[in-house]
Formats: structure tokens, sequence, C-alpha cells
């Protein structure tokens, strides 16, 4: 394997829910729509690749069918050597996962109580675990609030564990999927230098990221993939992706709109009602945080 | 290992479910009124039903406590994967534990845990209070009660992981539970024995797993039988069991991979 992470014409097809009088007027069409589709991309050991497209655009899904959390319609992938589809368990072992939900942690426990489960999980117990968690709270800033209940956290609080749960197994690849959504944008820049200088800076790890926010592309990643619509429209450094086009200083913005004819912001992509829970973190009331 | 991620589990259940203080501590006292009704009743009762109880010892108060006290195993089984896997899907955390390497079996396994520990103490307490009240067990087979007890929770678990299947790939409206929910206290000899029923539906009871355990149960707890003599509940308890064990881990395998083929391990 030349790659930590190759995909091959990796597509996922959801049905589309139909109400019950579409049902009725056609009960065995089956409607689907591509949320990915024919995307290959090559990851190298080390890297820090972006993926970036607007809402809706298939980055969740992408990264979810990588994680093995979601099945290919069709294609395949390998991270870390193994096939998502036949080889779950080992891709697993090798990857960790950070999400910018909130709710996957139990918020009646204690933040060192949630990663001592997610440890076991990883088959990680009691001394070994302990220090692992020791070493991960101070790595994250978070070796006074440990104890609190995570109910108790500000968003850039549970974002911080998410990470560390997310390394909890020392993973080859690190998997965060619009990590900065709920922060607001003095968190989201110490998320950003954090996951620069310690997971893939003298972390050594390899990391898959997305993300909507423009400016946070063109800040973190050594290479950028742009997706739209489910299709990746362009993939390269940001000079090569700037280099494309004829206009002087371009910006990210415009590579987008150079490849796709849609404005970044307007490019939504129609929301099937999915992710109904968007815009509901507040982040920006905890300001003042180290993240 | 196992052990240890068991243990991790049940640390998880125990602080969530002393979380709610108060609800952990009237849980507790209210299952003591439904054993005092059933302690009324079996007075008025007195010795009208001794043709049908005959064979369980003759009292029905004896009779119907290892009815409530063991069938709540069933309910438990039947609650608690379906709403752990449903919880844990609506909240975010089942796909944070399928990102890991452990395995699915062991996870849905492992999350009712807690669930029939609590049952556990529960029955204990239903037999103090019944032995309290009057309940003769002091001939009691107790190696064969747990045998039995053993191959009832096997069975009962089994059930519930596929009714757990069913709940992650139909969100709710699950046949197995509604089934199993309504078939058991009138069929599965709970509150009455089943030769109280004509013969034609008890057929049905024979169908049923909670029959045979209840039965077992009142024979060695009650009248201690010797093991031999209950070679027909036990055996089929274990037909059962080889049965159900696989066809629980099966479906529940196939219903994570419908919800990985649906995008739905995170829905609500
Ligand atoms: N389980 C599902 N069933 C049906 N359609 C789905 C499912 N999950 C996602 N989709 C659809 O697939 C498309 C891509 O969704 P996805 O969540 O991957 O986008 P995204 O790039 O992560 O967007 P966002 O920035 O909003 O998080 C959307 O149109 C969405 O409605
Ligand atoms: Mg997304």
């Amino acid at each position: 394997m030349r790659y930590t992470i190759e995909t091959h014409d990796l597509t996922k097809r959801f049905a589309i829910q139909k109400g019950f009088a579409d049902f009725l007027r056609h009960p065995f069409r089956k409607d689907e729509m591509s949320a990915v589709y024919d995307v290959n991309l090559n990851v190298k050991s080390g890297e820090l690749f972006g993926i970036l497209g607007p809402n809706g655009a298939g980055k969740t899904t992408l990264i979810k069918m990588l994680c093995t959390l979601i099945l290919p319609s069709v294609g395949t992938a390998h991270v870390n050597g193994y096939d998502i589809s036949k080889n779950g368990g080992n891709v697993r072992r090798s990857i960790g996962f950070v999400t910018s939900d909130e709710r996957s942690f139990y918020w009646r426990l204690t933040g060192r109580h949630n990663l001592r489960f997610f440890a076991a999980l990883h088959n990680y117990y009691s001394d070994d675990a302990e220090e692992r968690i020791d070493e991960l709270l101070s790595l994250v800033g978070m070796e006074d609030r440990g104890d609190d209940k995570f109910l108790s956290y500000s968003a850039g609080m549970k974002q911080r564990m998410a990470i560390a749960r997310g390394l909890l197994n020392d993973p080859a690849v690190l998997f965060m999927d619009e990590p900065t959504r709920t922060l607001d944008p003095g968190a989201a820049q110490n998320v950003r230098t954090f996951v620069k200088e310690h997971i893939t800076g003298d972390g050594g790890k390899t990391v898959f990221l997305s993300t909507h926010h423009l400016p946070e592309a063109e800040e973190l990643c050594d290479r950028i993939a742009i997706i739209n619509e489910g299709r990746i429209v362009v993939v390269g450094t940001l000079d090569e992706l700037k280099a494309g086009l004829d206009k002087p200083d371009p910006g990210l913005g415009d590579v987008f709109m150079h490849y796709t004819g849609k404005e970044f912001e307007r490019g939504t992509a129609p929301n099937h009602g999915y992710q109904g829970r968007k815009g509901m973190m507040g982040g920006g009331r905890h300001g003042g945080m180290r993240f | 290992m196992i052990y240890k991620k068991a243990l991790s589990f049940i640390i998880r259940d125990l602080v969530l479910a002393t979380s709610y203080k108060f609800e952990f501590f009237l849980r507790f006292f209210f299952m003591l009124f439904s054993i005092l009704t059933f302690y009324f009743v079996s007075q008025l009762v007195g010795g009208a039903g001794t043709e049908y109880l005959e064979p369980y010892g003759g009292d029905y108060f004896s009779f119907v406590l290892i009815g409530i006290a063991f069938s709540g195993y069933l309910m438990t089984a039947l609650r608690s994967f379906s709403e752990s896997i449903r919880g844990e899907q609506m909240m975010g955390t089942l796909e944070a534990m399928l990102v890991t390497p452990t395995d699915t079996s062991a996870i849905v396994t492992l999350s009712s845990l807690w669930s029939f520990i609590f049952m556990s103490f529960r029955v204990l307490m239903y037999l103090v209070i019944g032995i309290l009240l009057g309940v003769d067990m002091s001939n009691a087979n107790v190696p064969a009660a747990l045998l039995i007890l053993i191959l009832t929770i096997i069975c009962f678990g089994s059930i519930g992981i596929i009714s757990a299947s069913f709940i992650m790939v139909l969100k709710r409206g699950d046949p197995i539970n509604m089934f199993f929910m309504s078939t058991s206290e009138l069929f599965g000899g709970v509150l009455f024995p089943i030769s109280v029923l004509p013969e034609w539906l008890r057929t049905i009871s024979y169908l049923l797993p909670i029959t045979y355990s209840l039965s077992g149960m009142r024979h060695a707890l009650l009248q201690g039988y010797s093991l031999s003599a209950l070679a027909p509940e036990i055996t089929a308890l274990m037909v059962f069991s080889v049965v159900l064990v696989p066809l629980g881990l099966l479906s529940f395998k196939y219903a994570v991979k419908r919800a990985k083929m649906d995008g739905s391990l995170v829905q609500y």
C-alpha cells in the first residue's frame, strides 16, 4: 500500500424517503440519490488532508464510509492497507473518529468516565487506560475538568473530549468531521493550532478532516479536495488549486466558483431534512476557552 | 479481557442509573407493592385452586411469587436490549461504540448486563419477602435453580436481542416484543398454572420458553426436585437456547449491516 487512504470509485446511494401518497402511486419505484459519487482519492502518510464542501455535499457520508460506519454502494477503499468493507475490524483498530456531534457522549457521566468506557471498547483497561487517559486529558488541556460531568462542559471542552476520545487507541489516522463547527472563532482557532501542532506535527498522524469553512481549509490543509454534490471536483495543494485560475490572488471561494460555476455559500445542495439539528448549538456563547 | 469489558459496561450503567438517585430509590420501593397485592389475592383464593396447584406444592402465593419474580427476566430482556440500543442510536453513542474494534455482538450483549443484574436483585428481594410472608423454600435445590436461571436468561436474552434487531431497522413497532409481551402472561403460567387452560390453548404454552422456565423454577425452589426430575424443563430450555442464541446474534449482525447500508446508525 503506497497510500494511507486510497479510494476507488467510492459511491454511496441513499434511498429517498417517500411520502405515503408517493408510495401508493409507485409502490415499487425506488428513488435514490448519490450522496457520494465516484470518489477517487489518495492520502499520504502524515498528510493533513482536507475535504471542503458546502452543506449536504457528502463530507460526512464519505468520512463515515472510511470509518466503516456506512457501507459503500459501489467502489472500494483501503485505510492503513485494510479494505473498509472486508476488514472493518482492522480498519477500526487503526483509526480514530472525531465528530462534531456533542451528543455522542454520556452526558451524565464525567469526562473521565466516558473516556474510560471508550478505552475499554478499544481494549485498554485499568492502569494502561488510566495512564493513557491522564496523558490525553493533559494533551487537550482538560486535566482539571476530567472529573466533572460531561453536561457541565462548554462546546469547546466537549470538542476537546471528542478529540481525546479519537486518540485513545493512538490511531495512525484520525478522521475529523467538521471539528470546529460548534465553536466560536477563538476556540476554533485553538483547535486548528492543536491539530496542526500536536496531531500531525509531533503526533505524526495522518489527518482526514472535513470542513465547510474556507479559511480553515486554507490555513490547515496540506492538500484540499473540493466536494460538491457528492463529486470531487478538484484535488491539490492550495497553490495548485489557485494556479488553474487567471484571477490575481484568488481565494478558495474563487477556486470553488471556477470548478463548479457556483458561489460557495449558495452551493448548498438540497438537504433532505436529515440533519435537523444544525444551528442549535450556540457555540458562540462559550468564549474564552483555550480551544 | 471480556470480563473487564463487561465490568466497564456495568460501571457505566450503574453510574448512569444512580445519577437518577430518586428514580433508583423509587423503583425499589414500589416493587414491594405488587408482592403485597398478590399476597392478599392469595388470602382470598385460599385453597380454591388446590387441584391445579398440587404439582407445585399447592399454595397459590408461592406459585404466583415465583411467577412474577422470574417472568420479570422476560420483561427485562424485551425492554432492555431494544431500549438501550435505540437510546444509544438516538444519542449518537452507538456510532461512537461501533467505530471501535469491539464486536457488535459483544456490544449488544453487554449493554443489557446491568439490567439483568438489577433484575436479579429484585428477584432476590421478592424471594426474601416471600419467605418472610410464609413461603416455604427449605427444600430448594439451589444449584438446579441456578442452572434453570442461566438457561432462562440465555433464552430471554436472545429473544430480547432479536427484538432489538427489529427496532434497529424498523425504529419502532417490533413484532417480537408485541408477541411475547402479549402472550407470556396468558400462556406462560405466570399467574395461574397452564393446566387451567383448555387443552387446545395449552399447545401455545408449550411453544414458549417461559412456560418451562417457570415450571422448572417452581419445582426446583418450592419442591426441591432433583436434576433428573427437572430433565424435561432443562432439556426444553437447552433446545430453545441452541436455536435462539445464534438467531439472536445473526439477526443483530444483520440489523447493524442494514443500518450501515441505510446510514441510519444515528437517527431519531
Ligand atoms: N441516511 C441517509 N439517508 C438518506 N439521505 C442521506 C442520509 N445521510 C445523508 N443523506 C443525504 O446525503 C447528502 C450528503 O449528506 P452529508 O451528511 O454527507 O453531507 P455533508 O457534506 O456532511 O453536509 P453538512 O455540511 O451539512 O454536514 C445530503 O443530501 C443528505 O441529505
Ligand atoms: Mg456533515
